[in-house]
């Protein structure tokens, strides 16, 4: 169990960057069983190097009997073993003299993946189940006792790491050990019909009910459990967060996870295989009884082979979706399309050209006559005599007109002076009458 | 092997309760589709299988017969001219033959009934030989081009799949792989009772379930695939 979560992005990529591998051959496993069986019946911890060479050279008479220079292939099998992680040398003492080996974690895993038959029952799950409670409640006892850090590392988030998540993972073990043996009830199932079609159907039947029994069992048991399991969390959970243990709650959350993992476990396989028992259940009545001396897969074969030459069909019924129909709506008369009549293209009308800058240049000359002495009475002057959309624009050029043909001064600060009661104009003073440049 | 025994034990008091039912408005679609309910429908087939006292006489007044088989499933079998029926294509009565055999093969009760297209490809072709497979599922094709002919059979296989799980006959289980469902025993009429083949097919014609093509329209698939009213 690992300290921290590990991101599978970056464990992955480490996995990959190390080229991590594993590789054994039959005789590799041999040999690792060989050495787990010896260690566990002499309660060996480790091997010395002569012990190793014998017993290797033993497994290589059972499975290779005949096979020439063994000594050389217990040396080659011991370095491939340290190659591979399953042997570990300990004692440390290099050439110094011969090596002390043990089994390291991995090959242990392996070889009681291969020997030990781990299925999950409900005698196994009910002890692990209760040992698990056991453990919670001191762990619960401990957290509401802890007062410093230490003790939360060492009486809370160390059980709940090692000792409740072991159980757990053996929980979760014992159900992949049952994931197995149901497959393998399945295939021997098949197995039994195919040598004895007829005859194996009360085996299958009694195959199917002890499944379905064991995981009905099961289910009861973690769910009734897992409640207990939950409750008890909970109140570590809430312990900790009196206490502001953020590790402790992590940990708990942790085991919360897995608990839950495993009652969906049971959940999701009692619920697989309810349909694979009905599936079964079904087969065998219905195709197994009715056809015991299984005559009908032969014709049917027949059957299909003829029916290009012979063919027929099965009917069935194809009634067509009743016809929704729409609601009733009040007919809409639509004008008919028409071509427009008369000429597509109206004449144009012959219009004289305007001189704007004379116009505007004789109405300021007007204005001059008249006697204004100022921009603004000029300006007024001619914008009263233009239509009201030109006006803006003409008030600029009266400006410059007038300055063309007359001189102008203006004071340092001229002043605002409002022309009309959308216009200002910054006002200049004009010259005499007579000295007009013109 | 019609099952015309009467459930004792009915829940519905009368063809109105039935018609009232909830169930009743994807059920009657359903049939008059051509699908198949089975046990695996779960509600539907309960219904059915409580309402059919009610509902025999009920679909006997449109010219059809609410067929209840031993094997554990429904469907409407026209016979008259009041509710349409169809023939399954060439493509659809191949395929569902060969589901059939693989749905028999114990072989399949490992996998929960549940079978691949490529096994399904693989027995058809076994079975019935490419090139009648080809001639038969795309007869107006008379050149036999070898790359052209395996994309004709599994486009005429997708074809008929899809037809079959709208007939209640298989499910889409994803990823390539097809739930068998009972009502595929329905291939196997012909051959399941002790009777000489052809005396069982008689049988089977007089009773509307089959329809054996005449010889000079035999290639014909459209014959196979008309509609009667």
């Amino acid at each position: 169990m690992t300290e921290e979560r590990q991101d599978p992005n970056t464990l992955i990529a480490a996995l990959s960057r190390d080229q991590v591998n594993l590789s054994l051959e039959t005789f590799h496993l041999c040999c690792l069983a060989g050495l787990y069986l010896r260690a566990d019946r002499a309660a060996l911890a480790s091997f010395e190097e002569d012990l190793l060479v014998d017993l290797f050279e033993q497994v290589c008479d059972v499975v290779e009997p005949g096979a020439e220079n063994p000594k050389k292939r217990a040396t080659h099998a011991i370095q491939r073993l340290r190659d591979q992680h399953m042997l570990t040398r300990i004692d440390g003492a290099g050439v110094v003299h011969a090596g002390e080996y043990a089994l390291t974690r991995l090959a242990a895993a392996v070889i009681e993946y291969f020997m030990a038959d781990e299925a999950l029952t409900r005698e196994s799950l009910t002890l692990l189940t209760r040992t698990l409670l056991v453990q919670l409640s001191d762990v619960k006892g401990a957290a509401s006792r802890a007062t410093t850090v230490e003790d939360w590392k060492s009486n809370v988030i160390g059980p709940l790491r090692i000792t409740v998540g072991d159980l757990i993972g053996g929980i979760e073990r014992r159900q992949r050990g049952l994931d197995a043996a149901q497959e393998q009830v399945q295939e021997e199932i098949a197995r039994l019909l195919v040598t004895d079609w007829f005859g194996a159907v009360d085996r299958s039947q009694d195959l199917l009910d002890e499944t379905t029994a064991t995981l009905r069992e099961l289910n009861e048991v973690l769910l009734r459990d897992a409640n207990q399991f939950l409750a008890l969390l909970q109140e570590i959970q809430a312990l900790a967060e009196d206490a502001g243990q953020l590790e402790a709650e992590e940990a708990v959350q942790r085991v919360v996870e897995q608990v839950d993992r495993i009652v969906a476990w049971g959940s999701a396989r009692q619920r697989a295989w309810s349909n694979y028992y009905q599936y079964v259940h079904g087969y065998l009545r219905d195709v197994v009884r009715l056809d015991p001396d299984r005559a009908l897969s032969q014709r049917l074969r027949d059957q299909i082979s003829d029916w290009t030459v012979h063919p027929f069909h099965l009917a069935v019924a194809s009634s067509d979706a009743i016809r929704l129909l729409r609601p009733v709506e009040n007919r809409v008369e639509k004008p008919p399309v028409s071509r427009p009549r008369g000429l597509r293209e109206q004449p144009l009308d012959e219009v004289g050209a305007e001189d704007l800058q004379a116009v505007l240049e004789d109405l300021v000359k007007a204005g001059l006559r008249n006697g204004a002495v100022t921009l603004s009475e000029v300006t007024g002057a001619v914008l009263e005599e233009l239509p009201e959309p030109r006006r803006f624009g003409a008030a600029g050029r009266v400006a410059a007109v007038l300055s063309r043909l007359t001189r102008v001064r203006s004071e340092r600060e001229r002043g605002w002076v409002r022309v009309n009661t959308e216009l200002e104009v910054e006002e200049w003073r004009l010259a005499p009458e007579g000295a007009h440049l013109e | 092997m019609r099952q015309r025994g009467r459930i004792l034990s009915s829940s519905f008091e009368s063809l109105g309760a039935v018609v009232a039912d909830d169930v009743f408005p994807e059920v009657d679609l359903g049939l008059r589709r051509g699908q198949h309910i089975g046990r695996d429908d779960g509600p539907a087939y309960d219904f059915l299988s409580d309402a059919l006292d009610h509902l025999e006489p009920f679909y006997r007044r449109f010219g059809a017969e609410l067929v209840h088989k031993a094997d554990g499933y429904f469907y409407l079998l026209p016979s008259g001219d009041r509710l349409s029926r169809r023939h399954l294509s060439s493509g659809e009565m191949l395929v569902g033959q060969v589901l059939a055999l693989l749905y028999l093969d114990p072989s399949t009760l490992a996998l929960g009934g549940l079978v691949t297209r490529e096994l399904l490809l693989q027995r058809l072709s076994g079975l019935v030989g490419t090139e009648d497979l080809v001639k038969t599922l795309n007869p107006q094709r008379k050149k036999f081009d070898e790359r052209i002919a395996a994309q004709t059979v599994r486009k005429q296989v997708g074809r008929a799949l899809r037809k079959l799980t709208q007939l209640g006959f298989i499910e889409d289980a994803g990823d390539e792989r097809l739930k068998l469902r009972p009502s595929l025993m329905r291939f196997t009429e012909p051959v399941r009772g002790l009777t000489d083949l052809s005396e069982a097919m008689e049988r089977l014609v007089s009773l509307g379930e089959v329809l054996v093509p005449d010889s000079e329209d035999e290639d014909d698939d459209e014959t196979a695939e008309e509609v009667t009213r």
